[in-house]
């Protein structure tokens, strides 16, 4: 109606999120997934030598294809990102903001302080995203509830040197996935994905009005991709981000567990906010019911649009979804929240369009 | 506290905003813009036009004003009906005629002109209602018919005769006093106006016809349904509609005594303003006779001061058409959105300051420290039953809870496997309690105080209290029945939990968080319920101390406990005994060893205790968002609390993860063991208490144990 944005003044405007429909259509494959393995805080995935390997705090495990684990290495802090090269060496972020590439420490600018995701090119040179210039990988609830977009994208050679600045000024970028001419990053508190051009770093958005918090991306086999959302938006957090006052204090006085704020698990603890339709009605949590977590993989069909996704819903545990990859003709997925490494079949996944 | 909260609780406590939406839940708030417009118009122009308010100013202004009413009140009945009537105009210029005509031409008496005038009216009017009500035309098209046939006809006959009227010589005392005089300083038309309006007036409110007139213009259907004949109650409206014209030709006649080309010329158009701007809805059955008048008024003293001031007909008539648009427009966009606005106004958050509460998380060390104990209860009626509030055993051990759908159902000792309905009561049945002679007691949500006798006969006991004086809204009667206990002497102590909400709207309360709550006394011996404390944030268990000389409420919002004393020094006052806890208490019950069993319903969290300082936050959220999204305390957890007389908490039990029993209203030892209820749960916990007395019961405690 006409009268709408004058009436919004008196009234209020309604917040309102995109619906999961279509591509994103609410499904249980993730709930129903196969654990391959678990493992606490299961983070950044990659394939080395056609083997899953796994971060999980600040250790690397490498994983048999009967999902027992191996440790590869250890690192003094916790691993933020991870990437693996064409020739097979791995490289390391670290959440005290260092890089490691094949065990060598890179000469990092100083403004990079905050490794969400790696990714080589063809060529072997890095790609790396910086996620904020305020916060490290571990704090980043705090850095979406301040709604800072200081966030940017670097390009570097294979041996991490010369690290040249392509995008700034984006909001959180989470994950990375290298193509010829250039990179696609996901902006999470933006909720889409972007194209950054290699050598002009202008941005064109791919996906826009993603119903969630995307994450790390990770090439396909048929040149499509994985994208990780690891979070849904919900519009209780959309209200909180505008409610300065509240927000301010909340961050102030309130643990952040315990924030009305996206989170890689939920319902653990009695201290946790509760929206109104996630109360236990008659011995039933709905599913579609309001929730601060998810798991939710999107699948991305070569022109970067998305085709079909896999979820785990308010009522499920496989939360936290922050990296899936695909390694022969299975996907493999890290549900941090629930400290699980999950797997499925790939062509059996595609069922549901 | 600092000046920023002050000013939050002055802005938010203290401020009655919460009064509006109280005011738009009345019925008349419909009659207020009329009513203001009505006062602005008046005082508007007496003061910018001299002598406005002189006397003869006045009676020759009312004169006019009564004819004008008699048609107001004729069209307000039509639309109340459902219809319209555009050819006012054209049978008041008829009745003019005929009563000119019959007195002047046919020199008659002056009672065969009225006769003649009011059948002119009758006879177009019953053509109007014939062809709508019976043969069902469209009242606009027909009514526009009937105008244009009826003015073409007063037209003609007007060239033909009206100089044969003028030459008359025929002259009449009761012509000129109808037209002229006054009595007791009102002119006939205003008193022809009073008359009808009044007769008018309880017609539609108290008699037969009047109602099935609003029903039929409320929905036709639906009056159809209900036996009502539409076809008739239509047909008479424009009766009805037509007499009214026709008095008030015949009015007109005798003040003028002739009528011209344009007698009643545009006249519909007035009417059917002054009928919606003093607030008759248009689609019918909602709107009075006195909306009717006080539009007459508003629209008269508009046209007659715009003319005084100087203006010609066309900004007259532009003024008319801009005053039906915005009333038209308000019509239709308040009947459609008034229960958004409201939606809109009614709840009004309040500051509150939560005091900060000792931990229940489990390996925090303090008597709050919550385990996961009640998760091993047994079910019993596990989805057999929906919304357990609150559980109550008898002498047999028989089990009775309340569930949502109004009924009372009975569980069979020993293994609670088979179940029967008790009784159905309605509502939603909450606290439970037996009286000494073993009637069941209920606190019903929505509904009041019910006692079920063991033969099952459902009896209400109360339903209401006192009014208080400032009261906008009514707050005699008990929206929300929470629980209640018995004293020895038979006096029933029982709470109410909101006067704002309806028991079903309780999570809008703990939103609001304004103290409404109140604890209540009915005496069985006379009948009678008291308001003994008001002001509470959502008042819920009460439990009458071992020694019967004080009880214990809870203050579930507060996340208190407060102990009332019946008798000795502090009779009749309230103290805090439990403030602060981690959790919102709900029922309270008596243990076996002397001390007190407490539920909780849910449990605080930091972001919502924050959000209790961030009133106007809490206002937004009910705006921006379906309730779904709303913030609310943990209801996914609750549990179970024991506290002894010195209010030490010396116990807990819950079921943190949730699986069987996250949120708990009501517990009741009995015989060793505590049985569990939740008003959100499916389910009855049954659990062992260790070191409990095997042989004690409530119901025994409290009424011996002979009969």
């Amino acid at each position: 109606m006409i009268f709408d944005p004058i009436l919004d003044l008196f009234r209020g405007k309604t917040i309102t999120i995109p619906p999961l429909d279509g591509p994103f259509r609410a499904n249980n494959t993730l709930e129903e997934a196969a654990l391959f393995a678990r493992l606490s805080s299961v983070d950044n995935l990659a394939v080395l030598n056609d083997r899953i390997i796994a971060s999980s705090g600040d250790t690397l495990y490498a994983f048999d294809e009967n999902g027992k684990a191996k440790m590869l290495q250890s690192y003094a802090a916790n691993i933020t990102a991870l990437a693996v090269s064409p020739g097979n060496e791995w490289a390391v972020g670290l959440d005290t903001g260092e890089l490691l590439i094949a065990g060598h420490q890179a000469d990092l600018p100083p403004s990079v302080k905050c490794i969400t995701a790696l990714a080589f090119a063809q060529d072997g040179s890095l790609w790396m995203a910086n996620g904020s210039t305020h916060h490290p990988p571990s704090a980043w609830v705090a850095d979406l509830m301040e709604k800072n977009v200081s966030g940017s994208v670097w390009k570097g050679d294979p041996e991490g040197n010369n690290f040249r600045l392509i995008s700034d000024k984006l909001a959180f970028p989470y994950g990375l996935l290298a193509d010829n001419d250039g990179v696609v990053a996901s902006e999470s508190w933006r909720h889409r994905l972007v194209k950054i051009d290699g050598e002009s770093g202008a941005c064109r958005i791919l996906v826009n009005h993603i119903p969630g918090y995307p994450s790390r991306l990770a090439p396909a086999p048929d040149g499509g991709a994985w994208l990780s959302v690891f979070a849904p938006r919900n519009r209780l957090i959309e209200l909180v981000l505008q409610e300065n006052a509240y927000r301010f204090d909340m961050m102030s006085r309130v643990p952040r567990d315990f924030w009305i704020a996206p989170a890689l698990s939920s319902g653990r603890s009695f201290l946790e906010p509760l929206q109104c339709g996630s109360i236990k009605l008659m011995g039933i949590h709905k599913p579609w019911s309001p929730s601060r977590s998810c798991g939710m993989v999107v699948r991305l069909d070569a022109a970067m649009v998305p085709i079909d996704s896999f979820h785990s819903r308010a009522n499920g545990t496989r939360h936290g979804t922050c990296s899936a990859v695909e390694n022969g003709n299975r996907l493999f997925i890290a549900a941090k929240g629930d400290d699980a490494l999950l797997t499925m079949n790939v062509s059996e996944a595609g069922g549901s369009q | 506290m600092t000046f920023n909260e002050r000013l939050k609780v002055w802005r938010y406590n203290i401020l009655p905003f919460h009064v509006i939406g109280e005011i738009l839940t009345k019925r008349w708030t419909d009659s207020a813009i009329p009513f203001v417009t009505l006062i602005v118009t008046v005082v508007a122009f007496g003061t910018v036009i001299p002598h406005f308010f002189s006397l003869y100013s006045l009676q020759e202004s009312t004169r006019q004003l009564g004819e004008f009413s008699l048609v107001v009140i004729g069209e307000s009945v039509v639309m109340l009906g459902g219809g319209i009537d555009l050819a006012v105009g054209a049978i008041f210029a008829l009745s003019a005629f005929a009563a000119i005509s019959v007195f002047f031409i046919f020199a008659m008496p002056v009672w065969v002109a009225f006769l003649a005038a009011t059948a002119a009216g009758l006879i177009f009017g019953a053509i109007n209602g014939y062809l709508i009500g019976y043969i069902r035309l469209r009242a606009f098209l027909t009514t526009l018919v009937t105008l244009i046939i009826g003015r073409a006809f007063f037209e003609i006959l007007i060239v033909h005769f009206s100089s044969q009227a003028q030459m008359s010589q025929v002259s009449s005392d009761i012509w000129d006093f109808i037209g002229d005089g006054t009595v007791f300083g009102f002119s006939i038309p205003v008193l022809a106006a009073i008359l009808l309006a009044v007769i008018t007036h309880i017609t539609l409110t108290r008699l037969r016809l009047g109602w099935h007139i609003l029903a039929v213009g409320g929905s036709r259907r639906s009056a159809h349904n209900a036996g009502i004949q539409v076809r008739r109650v239509v047909f008479l409206t424009y009766v009805f509609s037509g007499l009214t014209s026709g008095m008030a030709g015949f009015l007109f006649a005798t003040r003028l005594s002739g009528a011209g080309i344009g007698t009643g010329h545009g006249l519909e158009i007035l009417a059917l303003t002054a009928a919606v701007v003093g607030g008759n809805s248009l689609g019918g059955g909602r709107g009075s006779v006195v909306k009717g008048l006080m539009g007459a008024i508003i629209v008269l003293v508009m046209t007659n001061g715009l003319i005084r001031l100087g203006y010609g007909t066309g900004t007259n008539q532009m003024v008319i058409g801009i005053l039906l648009a915005i009333a038209v427009t308000i019509d239709i966009r308040w009947l459609k959105n008034r229960h958004k606005v409201l939606d809109e106004a009614y709840v009004v958050p309040v500051y509150l300051k939560m005091g900060a509460a000792q931990s229940a998380v489990p390996g925090s060390g303090t008597p709050f420290e919550f385990n996961n104990q009640l998760s091993k209860a047994k079910s019993i009626g596990l989805k057999e039953i929906e919304g357990p509030e609150d559980v109550i055993l008898d002498r047999d051990d028989h089990l009775y809870c309340g569930t949502r759908h109004g009924e009372i159902v009975r569980f069979f000792a020993p293994d609670y496997t088979r179940s029967e309905i008790f009784a159905h009561v309605g509502g939603f049945p909450l606290g439970l309690a037996f009286d000494r002679s073993g009637n069941l007691l209920s606190c019903v949500g929505a509904m009041g105080l019910y006692s079920i006798s063991p033969d099952r006969v459902v009896k209400r006991l109360t339903a209401e209290t006192g009014r208080s004086l400032t009261s906008v809204i009514d707050d005699a009667i008990l929206r929300d029945p929470n629980d209640l206990d018995i004293a020895p002497d038979g006096r029933i102590y029982f709470t109410d939990s909101t006067k704002r909400y309806n028991a079903y709207d309780w999570m809008l309360d703990s939103i609001e968080n304004r103290a409404t709550g109140r604890l209540l006394v009915y005496d069985p011996k006379d009948g009678s319920t008291k308001t003994l404390l008001d002001g509470y944030r959502y008042t819920n268990g009460v439990c009458m101390a071992h020694d019967n000389k004080s009880l214990f409420f809870a203050e579930t919002w507060a996340c208190s406990v407060h102990r009332y004393w019946l008798e000795g020094p502090r009779a009749g006052t309230a103290e805090c005994v439990i403030r602060d806890m981690p959790g919102y208490p709900d029922n309270i019950n008596r243990a076996s060893d002397g001390t007190y069993w407490m539920a909780f319903l849910g449990m605080r969290t930091p972001s919502f205790d924050l959000s209790l300082q961030h009133p106007a936050m809490r206002k937004r959220m009910t705006r921006r968002l379906p309730q779904d999204e709303w913030l609310f305390p943990n209801v996914n957890t609750g549990g179970v609390v024991k506290f002894d007389e010195n209010y030490n908490i010396i116990r807990t039990m819950s079921d943190f993860a949730g699986e069987a029993h996250p949120s708990v209203t009501s517990m009741r030892e009995h015989k060793g063991y505590l049985f569990v209820g939740g008003i959100l749960n499916n389910r009855v916990g049954r659990i062992k208490i260790d070191g409990a007395d095997e042989n004690w019961s409530a119901i025994d405690a409290y009424w011996g144990t002979t009969s």
